[in-house]
């Protein structure tokens, strides 16, 4: 497959240190912080109320569940895709800063396949730095729970593993789309920072506040389409896993045939 | 000739070649004819539109109208010829954080071209040394290098560089014509633009001249050399004749500028020194001063290109607003 060819040359640019230290290093530190701070933070035991602790966030003996991480977990999700939103981002629009791309054009002049070979190059590269943060996060989490007196013991159940590598699929799928939407935002816009600042002014702006001023049009948005998916339905928009599914999916759908297609004509005077 | 007998002896033609960008034309039914094995000069001043053209042989931007044919291949798909291309397109355009030998690995996978070809693109341009360098610590003569080596990564039959020389000192200048020169010795044909004449005169043997988007003059560098006139520098020995020097040379045909003490004669047909030397001696004026000058190549191309850039209107060249 020529594609192939692409994504090998984009590897050879992701696997820089640089870029393989703060990705993976910086998403694992993330990770590990919100789970001290899970740890920390959260109340003996469940308060009755919607929101339970506070800051919505679960008690230990919701953590000492079998599902217990999932449900801290996908309170980080909005920050996971606002990180792998913007990484991918960059990766497009650098080669119009750099000027990189005419000279990727003249060594692959088929347009669609050198965009796809670089997309499938970082959606990988995001989903290995999801990964491996999630490991690492998994780890402090046991250091957390022994040092504040939490049984483990359910996690390590059938049902606490499939529960949990249910969730992490669910955040990847997520990061995927979130990905796909910063490199296709990132190629419009041939700036990283601007894209960036747009990726933060929709979810911000739009999604917020277009959201409380008109509940109804919220499941219909991209960013809340993609947390509906990470945390396995959003229960503030009303969304379900499925809805959320489908709308993000005709997003990224429609946004890679954009992408695909000015791409293609686009005159490289970068 | 037929069409298929030109496309095996020129390395680009193109037909009527034209880019607008919104209402300006910026490149003008341009009709490239180069032969294949030459060095060819693509000159003219800034804002002629040389990248411009050269990024659409590249297939990097649509041509508004026009067709070509590259190495074989049409200008509507680039990918039929470009594995035989090499290009510096403009300035050299890296990943600052990559050394500069991986810089060309990416390269070179993108372009299925074998690793084995990295290490002589590198030594070829003096780069070997500093190759795992990060590219951000480059200087600008050596990304410059760099851009050169990435151009020969694919091993090419054509090679099409945009200003090699820019930010390279004089030795650097010097060295980068013996590359070019060492290119056409292996055969490839190579395209090499630059705003001044003079710097790349020595190496081509073919030159096209490009002013405001259109050709201005195109074929052998020989020929440009050969139509070229003599100018004689003539003073006489009282400066009080010079008014009547003037008049007689005027009378017998010549055009005549006064430079300094003396005049420069443009003459008409063929003409010696030795000719004006007895015209004037009849006229009664003794001559102190009389060289022939053949024209530089410089001289000739501004009379083809003009002096002024066609990016800056007149009176708003640099220096010209105070
Ligand atoms: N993307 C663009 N949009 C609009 N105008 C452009 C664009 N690219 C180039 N031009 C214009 O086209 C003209 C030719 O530009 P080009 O870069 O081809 O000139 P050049 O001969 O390479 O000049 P230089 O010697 O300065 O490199 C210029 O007037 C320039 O402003
Ligand atoms: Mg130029």
């Amino acid at each position: 497959m020529m594609t192939w060819a692409a994504f090998s040359s984009e590897w050879t640019k992701l696997k820089r240190m640089t870029l393989l230290l703060s990705t993976f290093g910086g998403l694992a530190v993330a990770a590990s912080a919100f789970v001290i701070l899970l740890f920390s933070q959260a109340p003996a035991h469940t308060v009755p109320g919607p929101h339970g602790g506070p800051g919505g966030l679960p008690s230990l003996d919701v953590l000492a569940r079998p599902n217990g991480l999932i449900v801290g977990v996908d309170r980080a999700v909005m920050l996971l895709g606002i990180v792998a939103f913007g990484i991918a981002a960059a990766q497009t629009a650098s080669e119009y800063s750099l000027g990189t791309l005419r000279q990727l054009l003249v060594r692959q002049p088929r347009r669609v396949r050198l965009l796809i070979g670089k997309m499938i190059a970082v959606l990988v590269f995001m989903v290995l730095a999801t990964a491996f943060a999630s490991v690492v996060a998994f780890g402090v989490a046991n250091l957390m729970a022994s040092s504040r007196g939490v049984s483990t013991s359910a996690w390590y159940t059938g049902t606490g593993f499939t529960d949990l590598l249910e969730a992490l699929g669910r955040m990847e799928l997520a990061v995927v789309g979130y990905s796909v939407l910063g490199l296709v935002v990132g190629q419009f816009l041939r700036s990283a920072v601007a894209s960036v600042i747009v990726g933060f002014a929709w979810m911000i702006a739009v999604e917020n506040i277009v959201g409380r001023i008109l509940p109804s049009a919220s499941k219909w948005f991209p960013g809340v389409s993609l947390s509906a998916i990470a945390a396995n339905g959003n229960a503030d928009a009303n969304v379900s896993f499925d809805h959320g599914l489908a709308v993000a999916g005709v997003y990224v759908v429609v946004a890679i045939g954009a992408a695909a297609i000015t791409f293609s004509r686009r005159d490289v005077t970068a | 000739m037929t069409t298929s007998q030109a496309n095996q002896t020129l390395a680009v033609s193109t037909a009527g070649l034209t880019k607008r960008f919104g209402g300006r034309t910026v490149v003008d039914g341009v009709d490239l004819a180069i032969p294949r094995g030459t060095v060819c000069g693509f000159v003219g001043p800034n804002g002629a539109g040389k990248t411009t053209t050269i990024r659409m042989l590249l297939g990097l931007i649509r041509p508004s109208a026009g067709t070509g044919t590259i190495m074989g291949g049409s200008l509507t798909s680039p990918q039929s010829y470009l594995a035989k291309v090499g290009a510096l397109i403009e300035s050299p355009a890296f990943y600052p954080q990559l050394s500069g030998r991986d810089n060309l690995k990416a390269l070179a996978k993108l372009g299925r071209i074998s690793s084995s070809k990295i290490d002589p693109a590198l030594a070829r341009t003096g780069m070997t040394a500093r190759s795992k360098d990060k590219y951000r610590s480059y200087s600008l003569g050596m990304k410059q290098r760099l851009g050169i080596a990435a151009s020969l990564l694919a091993g090419p039959e054509l090679l099409i560089l945009d200003e090699p020389t820019n930010g390279l000192d004089p030795a650097g200048i010097v060295e980068m014509r013996g590359l070019i020169r060492s290119f056409a010795d292996e055969g490839i044909t190579v395209l090499v633009s630059s705003h001044l004449i003079s710097e790349i005169e020595q190496v081509c043997d073919h030159v096209v001249m490009i002013r405001a988007g259109k050709i201005v003059h195109q074929g052998p560098v020989a020929s440009l050399r050969e139509g070229q006139q003599v100018d004689i520098e003539a003073a006489p020995e009282n400066d009080s004749d010079l008014e009547r020097l003037t008049k007689v040379l005027e009378t017998a045909g010549h055009t005549v500028a006064q430079s300094g003490s003396g005049l420069t004669v443009s003459v008409a047909g063929d003409v010696s020194g030795a000719d004006l030397n007895r015209l004037a001696a009849e006229n009664g004026i003794t001559l102190r001063k009389l060289s022939e000058q053949s024209r530089s190549l410089e001289k000739a191309f501004f009379e083809l290109t003009g002096t002024e850039s066609a990016d800056v209107p007149v009176g708003q060249e640099m220096g010209a607003i105070r």
